[in-house]
């Protein structure tokens, strides 16, 4: 197995991704039982390819099996002159292949249709899936790990789908007619070839069994060499700020020298068992030529049946070879199958209350009244809060990472639900209405100001997917900030989200502010970017956020002192208490534990 | 910084050239691959003899059962007349099982050479070298350029370029040798049958050619969709609360729904096609045996032909015909290997902006004294960022830059540490040019800390330690301490060997900021540059790395990027930039009493004089 480098001698540790720890499942009946269900939908399909697999079998067998008879019937002298024989030969071959082929062509089509339609189910599937999950899941299972859900792992379910079952099927077909044909023709020859069958077997699973162990270890060794790329790409100012390129030039040089043993060993494993699974074939030629040399020259068999072993071996051992791959392909699509259901059947750690009603419109009046909170159990991180927070008003709230500011407005945006006491907006109780309901009159501007990909009109539209093109630049000129966002380089129509092109972070802060614009809500959630913008950009987001807390109850991590100054109220907490509450010029009278934060961040004075 | 784009210009390049080069390049490695194809001759000879004595075999066979004429003897060496036809049959079989034991110890051999040439030689070698040049391009290169491509130029890129080793110019030569050798047999043995039963390959060196270009934009246009999809996945996953806090599920769903089903009948087309072309090109290689046995047939039945020569002539034809489908994959080849070899030699030939000169001055100790004189610099020559620069610096003191988005303060910290050199005018680090100094000598004596700083996926000592591996536990346990991370790093489970980026370590903005000053004062740099270090922290835990930066100011020129005031009263200079000038320099104090440019974003952060009064209404004295 390939160690990971220690830390001091790698650029980038990689972990593994414990899930995937396991690339193979045994078979089990449940589990092909629930694959299998996919197929109910298109069962007519999938009967058709039954029916079709099992012909395919026999016709391929029926094939060379023509191909011999004919070879033979041209080649003995006793129809020499007959020119009859060769057109039947010749068309009797060729109307053989000719239906061969047309079996395939829908076995072919109707078994990657088949996969491709299950797998676009599960797809759809899983992510409905994951929009029914709570704010929690998204927090415990990172990104990475949904994608292979939905991409790797679904994948590997289309290949048990599209080849494992019907390949299965073929292949066994074509062994089993093989075999049949060739006891009918010789006992004798045909045990040798079943003498041959466990060796073959036997090769083909070691080698099956080696090449599947190097090959992990490659793929283990190609994600070190790809993440230490990746990070020295990213870091690259890291690393040229602290002249490390020749260090890393020397890692990464040992890293890939590494990866290039590890491939060989793959090779080494190939460069044997390949030349030695061809060697078999000619073992059996060789066998065939003096076995059948004997018998035949002694007149026990015949000289075409000879050829009938000659072809129908070959398929014999050949299906053996592809039934092996088919059985490995088999376990890692149920290891993948498997994952995917263990996402599908992750119930949501809590929903709606089965009897929770839609919320009607409300002004805006949110209490908090003995609320506990804690992500994980134990570790409280809300600890039993109160405040009303009256409608319009503006809520600030003021304290140390891990205080709790997050965790009050993921509680309103019911992200996640209190462990005890009641959260109550308009005196309906946050966990008696729906969340659908509740976020339609929400608006919601987080620190990351994340933006899809997309036009800048059609990231603002998200707050309201039926607006018009005059109502977004209504919103945003509510904020008078039109200008800077038709400034950009396609104006509204620039598009922007991961790969998009230059916007700055204050314009991102802005298409946010309208989207919630937009949505004009009851309430507001708003957690303040920290980043420090050019003062003319910070001037102008300044006005524009008075506009939108206006009228609204919000509820705002702030940074921005001036958001703090305006605010209603300022909530100020520490380990998950409320410890100071009031406007901002009442507990700087207070002259407590706020004054002193206050105080710590401003440090002004000197020069007024 | 994007506007200096040296971007991908890879189809400007002509193909001719590439190729020549590539040939130059196959050309370093001709022992092996000289080597390889002299066995690879050997083992097609082989092949084809043991195909021979199997025609061989059958005719004997023929002649002893059915009194066909006596076959012809390979080089006219018959076997005694006086051997029982068994021992004939036998040596025969025991012929064509030392032949092919001798192929399976040639293929062996063969596999093993190559796959060493390309994994222990071209491909790490290749791997080495572009990793190499990719850590000496100037940064404006990787802001022009996706992160995702150039880390394709090390992983994907340079498997496709050695492909042009193997996959084109190997197999090309194997390919034409073993071609010629089985035209050459077929025609030997029946000229007629030979045109006649390769009437048809044309059609499937056609078809295959003609399928690739059918189904290729359908695959480019799927993995489009891909693409999307997955994209579409993973935005509904990072933007979980918009999607949610807006109530939006139902439209992403929908959305969701709409892609996949695209991809689905995206699919569905290709499918089809597939499913059309696997079984016609199946029917055609089936044709030609169908032309065989009618033709071929034929002339045996009139006896010109024997069934042994038919059975090697259809040995022959059948691998004659799967390598010209090959033909097509060939071309293919070529194709991605130009392409990735473009996308690898562009980085190669990409110019390193900064180099040390040959005879460069190596500094025993750099004190610290920074000079800018009439300094300018554009990352385009038409497009200045900064403009006659002129700036003294004493060792030891504290320099606060200041100034909005643009206006180059990072362009100009960059030209300190040499990750650029200035277009006019010069920067002097201790009255020596920039540019006579050994650059990694200089960088060496200048610790750095970004806006937001990368840390690599490795273990906190690591990190810390970047600058200086051998660094001893003890220096980088005082460097933490000095950036005030040593106590949250004890705190955490594995302590300094706990690796960062593994599930269950989330460090706080402020605590990463601490680890890279932690990593940047390990070296005992004469000069610190912090550019931004608070911009992604929380103003009230603004104080946790505050305590660090003053702890790793003390005694080291620091300039220093920031927008806080409580930042900008630390420092002994403030300059503030627009477009690239010098507008305003002193100190805190008399940048206030100014009352340009300073004193409207100090007003910004500044508390109005009401919170003042309650202030000091709470604690009178307390604000000075």
């Amino acid at each position: 197995m390939s160690p990971n480098p220690s830390p001091a001698s790698a650029i980038t540790v990689v972990s593994r991704d414990p899930e995937r720890e396991e690339d193979r499942r045994p078979l089990t009946l449940a589990l092909l039982r629930r694959l299998f269900s996919f197929t109910r939908p298109y069962r007519g399909k999938r009967n058709w390819l039954f029916v079709l697999t099992m012909l395919r079998g026999a016709q391929l067998v029926a094939m060379a099996w023509a191909l011999a008879t004919a070879i033979h019937a041209v080649c003995d002298p006793a129809n020499a002159g007959d020119g009859r024989v060769v057109w039947m030969a010749a068309l009797g071959y060729g109307g053989v292949a000719l239906l061969t082929c047309f079996t395939f062509h829908f076995r072919q089509r109707l078994a990657l249709e088949l996969g491709e339609s299950v797998v676009h189910d599960l797809r759809g599937l899983l992510f409905g899936h994951l929009l029914r999950q709570p704010m929690s899941f998204f927090h415990r299972w990172k990104l990475g790990r949904v994608l292979s859900r939905v991409t790797s792992d679904v994948d590997l379910v289309r290949q048990g789908v599209q080849e494992t079952v019907f390949v299965a099927i073929v292949q066994l077909g074509q062994g089993l007619w093989a075999a049949a044909v060739m006891l009918w023709y010789d006992q004798v020859l045909f045990a040798v070839v079943f003498a041959l069958v466990p060796i073959v077997h036997w090769l083909n699973m070691r080698f099956r069994a080696s090449l599947s162990r190097s090959w992990r270890v490659v793929q283990e060794s190609f994600s070190r060499v790809t993440a230490t790329v990746a990070e020295s790409v990213n870091g690259i100012r890291v690393t040229q700020g602290f002249a490390r390129q020749e260090i890393n030039g020397g890692l990464f040089r040992a890293l890939v020298e590494d990866h290039g043993r590890f491939n060989m060993d793959q090779a080494r494993t190939s460069a044997l068992y390949v030349p030695l699974l061809e060697f078999k074939t000619q073992l059996w030629i060789a066998i065939l030529m003096v076995l059948g040399g004997w018998r035949a020259l002694n007149h026990d068999v015949s000289v075409d049946t000879l050829l009938h072993f000659f072809f129908q071996a070959n398929l014999l051992f050949g299906s053996m070879l592809a039934l092996g791959n088919i059985y490995t392909q088999a376990l890692s699509a149920m290891a993948g199958a498997e994952r995917v259901f263990k996402l599908i059947d992750t119930e949501p750690e809590w929903q709606d209350a089965p009897d929770a009603r839609p919320l009607p419109p409300i002004s805006g009046r949110v209490v908090f009244d003995r609320v506990c909170f804690s992500y994980e159990p134990g570790r409280p991180v809300l600890q039993d809060l109160s405040f009303v927070a009256e409608a319009g008003q503006t809520i600030a709230l003021v304290g140390h990472t891990g205080s709790g500011k997050s965790s009050i407005i993921n509680l309103i945006a019911k992200f996640y639900q209190p462990d005890s006491g009641t959260l109550t907006i308009d005196g309906h109780d946050i966990r008696a209405v729906t969340g659908d309901s509740l976020h339609r009159q929400m608006g919601i501007v987080l620190q990351v100001n994340f933006l899809f990909t997309g036009s800048v009109l059609e990231n603002i539209r998200v707050g309201k997917p039926d607006a018009t093109d005059a109502q977004i630049i209504a919103a945003a000129r509510a904020l008078d900030c039109l200008d800077l966002l038709e400034a950009l380089p396609d104006g509204l129509n620039t598009v922007v989200g991961e790969k998009g092109a230059g916007i700055s972070l204050g314009q991102r802060q802005l298409v946010c502010f309208t989207r919630a614009m937009l949505a004009d809500p009851r309430i507001l959630i708003l957690d303040e970017a920290t980043s420090s913008v050019d003062g003319l950009t910070e001037a102008r987001l300044q006005r524009a956020l008075a506009v939108l807390l206006k009228g609204r109850t919000s509820f705002v991590v702030a940074h921005r002192l001036s958001t703090i100054r305006h605010a209603d109220q300022v909530l100020v907490l520490d380990h998950g208490r409320l410890i100071e509450r009031g406007t901002h010029v009442d507990l700087l009278t207070q002259g407590g534990i706020y004054a002193g934060l206050y105080r710590q961040f401003i440090t002004t004075g000197a020069g007024q | 910084m994007a506007d200096a784009a040296p971007a991908v210009a890879a189809a400007t390049v002509k193909d001719g050239a590439v190729i020549r080069r590539l040939l130059a390049f196959a050309w370093s490695y001709r022992g092996p691959c000289i080597a390889v194809l002299v066995i690879q001759c050997v083992l097609i000879a082989l092949g084809l003899s043991g195909l021979h004595y199997s025609g061989l075999y059958i005719d004997y066979l023929h002649h002893l059962m059915k009194e066909a004429k006596a076959p012809a003897w390979p080089m006219g060496v018959a076997p005694p007349a006086d051997w029982p036809a068994l021992a004939v049959v036998g040596a025969i079989g025991g012929g064509v099982l030392v032949m092919a034991g001798t192929r399976g110890v040639l293929n062996y051999v063969y596999s093993i050479m190559i796959q060493r040439l390309l994994n222990l030689r071209v491909v790490p070698a290749l791997r080495a070298q572009v990793y190499d040049k990719l850590q000496r391009l100037s940064f404006a290169f990787f802001d022009a350029n996706g992160s995702g491509s150039l880390i394709n130029r090390v992983t994907g890129d340079v498997q496709l370029l050695r492909s042009f080793i193997d996959g084109v110019l190997l197999h090309g030569v194997i390919m034409t040798v073993s071609l010629t050798a089985y035209l050459v047999l077929m025609a030997r043995t029946n000229v007629g049958l030979t045109i006649a039963c390769l009437a048809t390959t044309p059609l499937l060196y056609l078809a295959s050619a003609t399928f690739t270009r059918w189904v290729g934009p359908m695959y480019q246009k799927n993995r489009e969709l891909q693409d999307r999809l997955i994209g579409r996945l993973s935005e509904s996953v990072q933007g979980i609360h918009v999607v949610k806090g807006f109530a939006r599920e139902s439209e992403e769903r929908a959305l969701f729904a709409a892609i996949n089903a695209e991809v689905r009948d995206q699919q569905r087309r290709i499918f089809w096609r597939v499913s059309l072309f696997t079984p016609a090109m199946e029917m055609l290689t089936q044709l030609n045996l169908v032309i065989l046995l009618g033709y071929g047939g034929w002339l045996a039945i009139e006896g010109r032909l024997s069934t042994g020569e038919l059975f090697v002539f259809s040995g022959l034809l059948q691998q004659f015909s799967g390598q010209v489908s090959s033909l097509a994959g060939i071309a293919n080849t070529v194709q991605q290997s130009l392409i990735g070899a473009k996308r690898v030699f562009e980085i190669l030939d990409a110019p390193v902006a900064v180099e040390t000169r040959p005879d460069p001055v190596t500094p025993a100790q750099v004190r610290g004294a920074v000079r800018f004189e009439r300094v300018s610099f554009g990352y385009k020559p038409d497009e200045p960022v900064l403009h006659d620069i002129d700036l003294d610096v004493k060792p030891g003191s504290c320099i606060a830059v200041l100034g909005a988005t643009g206006s180059g303060k990072t362009t100009l910290m960059n030209l300190i540490p040499r990750f650029y050199d200035p277009t006019a005018g010069r920067v002097l680090i201790d009255g020596v040019d920039a540019r006579d100094l050994e650059v990694d000598a200089l960088r060496r004596s200048i610790g750095l800390v970004f806006q937001e700083s990368f840390l690599f996926s490795n273990t906190i000592a690591a990190n810390i330690a970047f600058g200086h591996p051998e660094a001893s536990r003890e220096q980088i346990v005082h460097a933490a301490t000095i950036a005030a991370a040593h106590r949250f790093i004890c705190e955490l489970p594995k302590g300094y060997d706990t690796v960062l980026g593994e599930s269950g370590v989330n460090l706080s903005g402020g605590q990463r900021q601490r680890l890279a000053i932690a990593r940047a004062v390990l070296l005992e740099p004469s000069i610190l540059l912090l550019d931004d270090p608070t911009a992604a922290i929380d103003p009230q835990t603004e104080h946790e790395i505050l305590e660090a930066m003053d702890n790793a100011i003390a005694g080291r020129t620091t300039f220093i990027v920031a927008h806080r005031l409580s930042t900008l009263r630390r420092a002994d200079l403030v300059i503030v930039l627009e477009k690239g000038r010098i507008v305003e320099r002193g100190t805190h104090d008399e940048l206030m009493r100014a009352g340009g440019h300073y004193l409207k974003a100090a007003e910004l952060q500044v508390s109005d004089p009401e919170s003042l009064r309650a202030l000091d209404a709470a604690r009178p004295g307390a604000v000075a």
